[in-house]
């Protein structure tokens, strides 16, 4: 009796999840809400404004046929500058950026100890909060009495308080506060997994810090910095808060642009044409913003990802 | 040995930049807690301190509407990513391909904000769908799914698949076995992630100020049009209020039952 139980038993054979049920025990049906979900409320959008773009509407709003006065309308060289200047100040956030959070994510990689997790905690909490929050704070540290002006002043370092706010100098530092995390967390959690003993066999093999530095460090933490570089890069170039709170009537970026064009009266079609008009030169900057990087990873040589 | 090498790996430079970064971090905030105590208003300089302000803060009733508004769109928003989300996964369960459909929940990383507020504005008007709280649930779900379905899934194909295979071998259905392993297995990953579409879509001010129409008030908004007239010292009793409750939901996120991976 024994025996034969045993022998009905599949002794080699693996079982693997796909062969113990079919396919019909759990329809489709109930895996596509996300998948319905996203095409209705991400790509269908998407697709409208890229034809709302190109639709000529009469006054009431029924069709006409299909026009490009809209791309002509907005297709001057002030737009051209404004989405340019978009692309300088969002890459200077994400340079300035990369500048601070390296530094600091390899110190919590390596030299946070014990303290390690409480250092994280600091560091996201700000972050969390809401950032209308942190430009209402920054507001009481840049204004004419505020505390930055009473600091240098009492150091003797100025005469008088500086304007401090609606400058260009008030919206980076803004941009950088709020970007900031989006550059360390990558780039710490690829530091964390690093191993050390990389760094043994590479200094074992007589290689200076500066040489272990740029051939095992830097490639293998490339990846990373170029998911930070993305991550502050594109929300970046849309932000339109920031620089109408703290630049005052003088910044205008492509963001502002977008909001002005959209909530206007009778102005959408304007705004979803300047929107793709955007969206364009920014692909086509992220595109070079990749390429850069493979660049810089076949020259470092060394270990690639 | 080999830690001392790493640590002298780089000199106290780092260190000192790592305490640069700190008070460039709190700094304002600090400011800011400091001045919520201040008797009066900005931009004036420290007079004398009250508790004034935080009074104030608990007598404003439209605050604390838009803050329940705010509340409100965060909990549905974040119900229904990680349910869709955990749906995707149950039918992944079943043997069922879903990584081909997985690219297209990358899509909220590359397209800025913006876009996807400017487009989803065109599409209501275009449907003629009356701007509110179901427009604004609407589009910040879209956010959170493309925030559950990467992270849960990655967590999912980590998981040891022998678990699933013991379940369902001992005879269990495939539904037991998802809500009585799998689920369970996940629950790191999957409060993490819930925690942060939470905050995401409670700070989240750019789709808002797009889908939200003008009945609809949510915290963001509020401030927005508060600091856009003028700050009130009210606007910092409620950041230190905010302040204390983010610190309770980071500490939720680093307990060692929701801690996960989430980059």
């Amino acid at each position: 009796m024994e025996e034969t139980v045993i022998t009905s038993l599949p002794r080699r054979k693996r079982f693997s999840l796909g062969s113990l049920f079919t396919k019909k025990d759990i329809p489709f049906a109930i895996g596509c809400p996300a998948l319905v979900w996203h095409s209705l409320f991400f790509y269908l959008p998407l697709l409208i404004m890229i034809l709302s773009s190109v639709f000529d509407l009469s006054e009431s709003g029924s069709f006409q046929g299909f026009t490009l006065k809209h791309f002509l309308a907005v297709q001057n060289v002030a737009h051209f500058r404004i989405i340019f200047k978009s692309i300088g100040i969002a890459f200077l956030t994400a340079i300035l950026c990369f500048v601070i959070a390296f530094p600091c994510a390899y110190f919590l990689a390596f030299k946070g100890g014990r303290y390690k997790t409480l250092l994280l905690f600091f560091l996201i909490v700000p972050f969390w909060t809401n950032f209308l929050l942190h430009v209402c704070a920054w507001f009481f540290v840049l204004e004419r009495n505020g505390f930055l002006n009473n600091l240098l002043l009492s150091l003797n370092l100025i005469g008088e308080p500086i304007h401090f706010l609606n400058s260009f100098f008030a919206i980076i530092l803004m941009m950088v506060y709020h970007y900031l995390l989006f550059m360390i967390l990558p780039i710490y959690s690829s530091l964390e997994k690093f191993n050390l003993f990389l760094f043994e066999a590479s200094s074992d093999l007589g290689a200076t810090k500066l040489q272990t530095f740029k051939r095992i460090l830097l490639p293998l933490t490339l990846p990373a910095i170029r998911l930070g570089f993305l991550l502050v890069y594109i929300p970046a170039f849309g932000e339109f808060v920031i620089p109408e709170l703290m630049g005052g009537d003088k910044a205008y970026y492509a963001g502002n642009v977008v909001s002005q064009y959209v909530l206007g009266n009778y102005t959408a079609p304007l705004g979803a044409a300047f929107t793709l008009m955007g969206a364009c030169i920014l692909m086509v900057s992220i595109g070079l913003l990749l390429w850069i990087f493979k660049r810089i990873s076949k020259s470092l040589g060394g270990l690639s990802v | 040995m080999l830690y001392s090498k790493v640590k002298s790996f780089s000199a106290v430079t780092n260190f000192s930049i790592v305490l640069l970064t700190f008070l460039f971090l709190y700094t304002p905030i600090v400011v800011l807690f400091i001045f919520s105590f201040n008797s009066k208003a900005f931009p004036a300089p420290w007079d004398s301190f009250t508790l004034y302000w935080y009074h104030e803060l608990f007598q404003s009733t439209e605050l604390w509407l838009s803050f329940k508004n705010s509340l409100i769109v965060a909990t549905l928003s974040t119900l229904l990513s990680l349910t869709m989300g955990m749906l995707l996964i149950f039918f992944r369960t079943s043997g069922g391909n879903i990584h081909k459909f997985l690219p297209m929940f990358y899509g909220t990383l590359v397209i800025p904000e913006t876009v996807l507020a400017v487009s989803l504005l065109a599409f209501f008007s275009l449907f003629s769908i009356p701007l509110g709280l179901p427009t604004i649930v609407a589009s910040h779900t879209v956010l959170g799914l493309g925030f559950v379905i990467p992270v849960v899934y990655t967590r999912y194909l980590e998981l040891d698949p022998k678990l699933q295979e013991a379940s369902l071998i001992l005879g269990a259905s495939p539904t037991q076995t998802f809500f009585r392993i799998t689920l369970p297995l996940l629950r790191p990953a999957l409060l993490a992630t819930g925690l942060l579409i939470f905050i995401i879509s409670f700070d989240d001010f750019i789709l808002t100020y797009f889908c939200s129409g003008t009945a609809f008030q949510t915290l963001s908004i509020y401030l927005f049009t508060t600091i856009r007239s003028g700050i009130s010292p009210i606007v910092n009793a409620l950041s230190v209020f905010l302040l204390a409750l983010t610190s309770l939901l980071v500490m939720c996120f680093f307990s060692p039952k929701i801690r996960t991976r989430i980059f």
